[in-house]
């Protein structure tokens, strides 16, 4: 397989050689190892990597992949980090308008006509910056012998991957993990890994949220290792019986060992759920087979997992060969919980659901959209003593870690799809001659992938209450097959998408939820008196831009009307603006858009969180605490 | 009341001065207000205090256009004119301090209560007025009145009250009222109690707008120990109280900065060092408004009508 560039230009190819979206469990080499979590079978590529930076494909250094290639004069940059802020590229941030409008013409390929390819529109840019990274490295004793995975949890925009001179693969999705089997060309020592990653593709269509637009690899990478039995992929679905008290657990495994083990697996799936005290409450054996099915009753009362009691049951599976000896332990958190609608009211464990929710970009004013474990940790604790019960990823999905927290804390997800294009149809009034995804042929598995990316990666986690298809990216026939693909794979969640309302042909086969963005009470009083087909939510409501959040009232005043009224994600949690050190003072300080000459720009309209960008509560939290404190 | 607390009023040119045992006013023609008050040896006033009519635009203001349709009210806030100042000694008129006509009263004039008015007419169109009336007991008290006459046509309000400027930073404020920085329409999450308030901190919002609101309050005291005259060496820290009427309550901002400094800075570090204490104790407070950035109102009844009556009135006095 040979790279090609203008994989850039093309919507029809976004994964080469990448393996299939799985689910995100953690896995170790025995118990002990869980029990500290500490994996052997995991190693961390983070740190000092050779990086060289080109404004364009033409000057990019386009042979750096090569074993033997002179990397001297490369600098050095830190993984993760945003290439951006490393110091390389402008930051630039813009809203709506894609980030090249008023420098260079650009129609999405097939958005206005099939002989529309657009051809070179990425690959060609005079402004397309890439950044090429090297890492050598050598692999850790626990990696040794086995088949060897590299996962990139994140990398915005478009990356391709060698290993030791040999093309891997090519990813887009920046918010997902990209992964790549590295096993035929791993070595124990001097291995060359090569990325290149460019700032824009036709993902960047996709990819139009409203924030900093950075690229760069900005996630973790981590390279794993797969024991002669390894779970690929595990679905662990709890089940409760209609008056939620017998919970019951279906688990589907798929197991794969290595390729020159010709016979079917051997060996035992041992599958253990433990309450969250650790006793026992179920164990099955199995024998090893590529597909296991298993399913546990929970005999006694079952405990519900909920914001204010988020209980969580614990799963075991560990695999062992057959000579006994354990190769691999999965740990997976369990959480019983039923969502459905009920007479067009959304109900949560027997109870209509409130959201008093808030909306999250990941963000830090040191590193953007590269945050740590601290951060996240604060976020939760934030949320909690402010009664904050959920949280919409906008608009993409988060790092891993996240969805643990919020499994752990009872905080209700919705999980968005990585789509936003409203560039594309937003315009003084709504315009989509040329809107992407809509019902464009050539877009449409671009945006599947995503929603794939996203279910299959997340969906063993309990907080996890909605599927998002994405943010403001209209309606049409793609966004509409992503509703069926939810639909298709998950029948415990409700799937939410708001831009349906700016295109009503699509109403009764997109979204569960009639949601809404910033919505004035007196139109959701409207809609709630006139016949309503579905529950209604705010996903954006409440924009905290500056000194802000005045009238809430009047919103949450709904909720004691309006049974179909379920409440809404305040828009949103954190200013996004980065430190700089100021010219004039010396003293550190906070900047926004506009203010690295980035035009044209949206200025502080990033900036409208109940935490302001170094985290600390807004004055207006206190209101956020007191009205999300009157309705559980 | 006997004569030790008696007022010593001082008919000057110009100027009327009240003086007490540990406190001495001057409230003056030529600066169109009240332009000293000592408490303690310490003066309280960096320039006379005016009416207000501005707020730094916040960014709901930005988005909702507030600014094309109330912006004269920014020229009224900063141009401030004064057509009359009168006084009464207990309830005698004075005539306008000026010889010879004050050649009359001599050093000795007594009272238990001395009124100062002054009529400010604003800039807008069309005008209107303001009457600031000051009336100072015997102890040092000061009720301060304040009435605005509403005129049809003109826009809404931001804030309605009067401004206080302060020679240097306060130490710290106490006040009785609200937790955090509230408005009226976001202060149901506030917490009755009284607060004490470090320094003059400034809610570091992205771009500079208003801030640091706080309704419902009883009272607030500013407390300083820095001055700007050369010869006070002890650095002392005194406070001042201002203290609402029986019953009632006005809202109040406590920060370095008046609202054209927020308004012409874009990022915090662009604000000027600080170096004075700005109290505005407000009247009347528009929303902030929460709905969108883009358009969206402050919801009708956080609005501020500058075609009604505003009248309020609060105590100036010792801490």
């Amino acid at each position: 397989m040979k790279p090609d560039i203008r994989w850039l230009d093309d919507p029809q190819t976004f994964r080469v050689g990448q393996l299939p979206a799985h689910s995100d469990h953690k896995i170790y080499a025995n118990v002990n190892e869980m029990e500290r979590q500490e994996s052997s079978l995991c190693q961390s590529l983070n740190g000092t990597w050779q990086f060289a930076y080109s404004v364009n494909p033409m000057s990019r250094p386009a042979d750096f992949y090569a074993e033997d290639y002179r990397a001297d004069h490369f600098d050095e940059i830190q993984v993760p980090c945003h290439i951006e802020l490393a110091g390389y590229d402008k930051l630039h941030y813009t809203n709506v308008r894609y980030p090249w409008e008023g420098k260079v013409y650009r129609r999405p390929a097939y958005a206005l006509g099939q002989d529309r390819t657009e051809d070179g529109s990425f690959s060609e840019a005079e402004y397309n910056p890439v950044g090429s990274y090297r890492k050598v490295f050598d692999l850790a004793e626990g990696l040794r012998g086995k088949r060897v995975c590299i996962c990139f949890e994140g990398v915005e925009q478009a990356v391709y991957v060698w290993l030791n001179g040999q093309f891997v693969g090519y990813a887009e999705d920046s918010f997902t993990p990209s992964e790549f089997d590295l096993t035929p060309y791993i070595k124990d020592q001097g291995n060359v890994l090569a990325v290149e990653v460019y700032k824009n593709s036709t993902a960047a269509y996709l990819e139009d949220q409203d924030f900093f637009r950075f690229f760069g690899i900005y996630r973790n990478v981590t390279l794993y290792a797969k024991p002669k039995l390894h779970i690929e992929d595990l679905w662990v679905k709890p089940c409760l019986s209609e008056d939620l008290t017998k919970g019951s657990v279906d688990v589907q495994i798929q197991i794969s060992q290595p390729p020159s083990e010709v016979t079917q697996a051997k060996g035992q799936v041992r599958i253990a759920l433990q309450d969250a005290d650790g006793r026992l409450i179920g164990e099955v054996i199995e024998d090893a087979a590529l597909a296991v099915k298993a399913s546990f009753d929970v005999e006694d009362q079952v405990t519900l997992w909920e914001n204010k009691n988020p209980y969580l049951y614990q799963m075991i599976i560990t695999l062992e060969d057959e000579r006994g000896n354990v190769v691999e332990v999965v740990p997976c958190a369990v959480g019983f919980r039923h969502i459905e609608i009920r007479d067009k009211v959304i109900f949560f464990n027997g109870r209509r659901l409130i959201i008093n929710g808030v909306n999250r970009h990941e963000w830090s004013a040191e590193g953007g959209r590269c945050i740590t474990m601290q951060d996240m940790e604060y976020d939760i604790e934030c949320f909690k003593r402010n009664n904050i019960n959920a949280v919409r990823t906008c608009h993409y999905p988060d790092q891993m870690s996240w969805y643990d927290l919020c499994d752990r804390n009872g905080i209700y997800v919705m999980s968005e799809t990585n789509l936003e294009s409203h560039g594309s149809w937003q315009k003084e009034t709504t315009e989509p001659s040329w809107n992407v995804p809509g019902s464009v042929p050539q877009w449409k598995e671009a945006v599947i992938d995503r929603a794939r990316s996203n279910y299959e990666t997340f969906k063993n986690h309990p907080s996890i209450l909605f599927w998002s298809l994405g943010n403001e990216s209209y309606a049409g026939d793609n966004i509409e097959a992503m509703q069926r693909f939810f639909k298709e794979k998950d029948d415990t969640r409700l799937v939410h998408y708001e831009g349906v309302v700016h295109n009503r042909a699509y109403e009764d086969t997109i979204s569960d939820v009639e949601s809404r963005m910033y919505a004035q009470p007196a139109d959701i009083i409207e809609y709630l008196e006139n016949e309503p087909k579905k529950p209604f939510i705010l996903c954006e409501y409440m924009h905290d831009m500056g000194n802000s959040l005045g009238g809430m009232k009047s919103y949450i005043d709904l909720l004691d009307r309006f049974p179909m009224y379920q409440g809404g994600f305040i828009w949103d949690y954190i200013d996004q603006a980065v430190y700089v050190q100021d010219q004039v003072t010396g003293r550190k300080v906070l900047r926004y858009g506009g203010d690295f000459d980035d035009r044209s720009s949206e200025y502080e309209f990033s900036g409208n969180g109940i935490v302001f960008a170094d985290r600390t509560e807004k004055p207006a939290m206190q209101e956020v605490k007191y009205y999300y404190g009157l309705h559980e | 009341m006997d004569c030790m607390n008696k007022l010593k009023v001082i008919v000057g040119d110009t100027m009327i001065g009240v003086r007490g045992d540990n406190f001495s006013y001057i409230f003056s023609g030529a600066r169109a207000g009240m332009e000293s008050l000592v408490r303690d040896g310490k003066e309280w006033l960096y320039r006379t205090p005016t009416p207000t009519f501005w707020r730094a635009l916040t960014d709901n203001d930005r988005g909702s256009r507030f600014a094309h349709k109330s912006g004269m009210w920014l020229g009224a806030d900063c141009f401030v004119k004064c057509v009359n100042f009168t006084a009464k000694i207990d309830d005698a008129p004075i005539e306008m301090p000026l010889s010879p006509a004050n050649n009359a009263y001599g050093g000795d004039v007594e009272a238990e209560r001395a009124t100062v008015s002054f009529v400010y007419e604003t800039i807008t169109v069309p005008a209107t007025q303001v009457t600031v009336t000051y009336e100072v007991y015997a102890g040092g008290e000061i009720h301060v009145h304040v009435h605005y006459e509403g005129r049809e046509g003109l826009p809404e309000l931001p804030v309605f009250g009067m401004r206080f400027i302060m020679p240097t930073c306060a130490d710290r404020y106490r006040y009785e009222g609200l937790s955090g920085e509230t408005y009226p329409d976001r202060m149901a999450g506030g917490i009755p109690g009284v607060y004490e308030i470090e320094g003059l901190p400034v809610t570091p919002y992205l771009v500079p707008q208003d801030c640091n609101m706080h309704m419902q309050t009883k009272w607030v005291e500013v407390y300083r120990s820095t001055v700007q005259d050369n010869s006070y060496k002890e650095n002392k820290e005194t406070g001042i109280r201002f203290l609402a009427e029986d019953g009632k309550d006005f809202a109040f901002a406590c920060i370095p900065y008046t609202a054209m400094e927020l308004e012409s800075a874009t990022h915090q570090e662009e604000l000027p060092p600080a170096r004075r204490t700005v109290l505005t104790v407000l009247g009347a407070v528009r929303g902030v408004g929460g709905i969108d950035s883009w358009g969206a109102d402050v919801e009708a009844p956080y609005h501020i009508s500058a075609e009604q009556d505003i009248d309020y009135g609060f105590w100036i006095g010792g801490v």
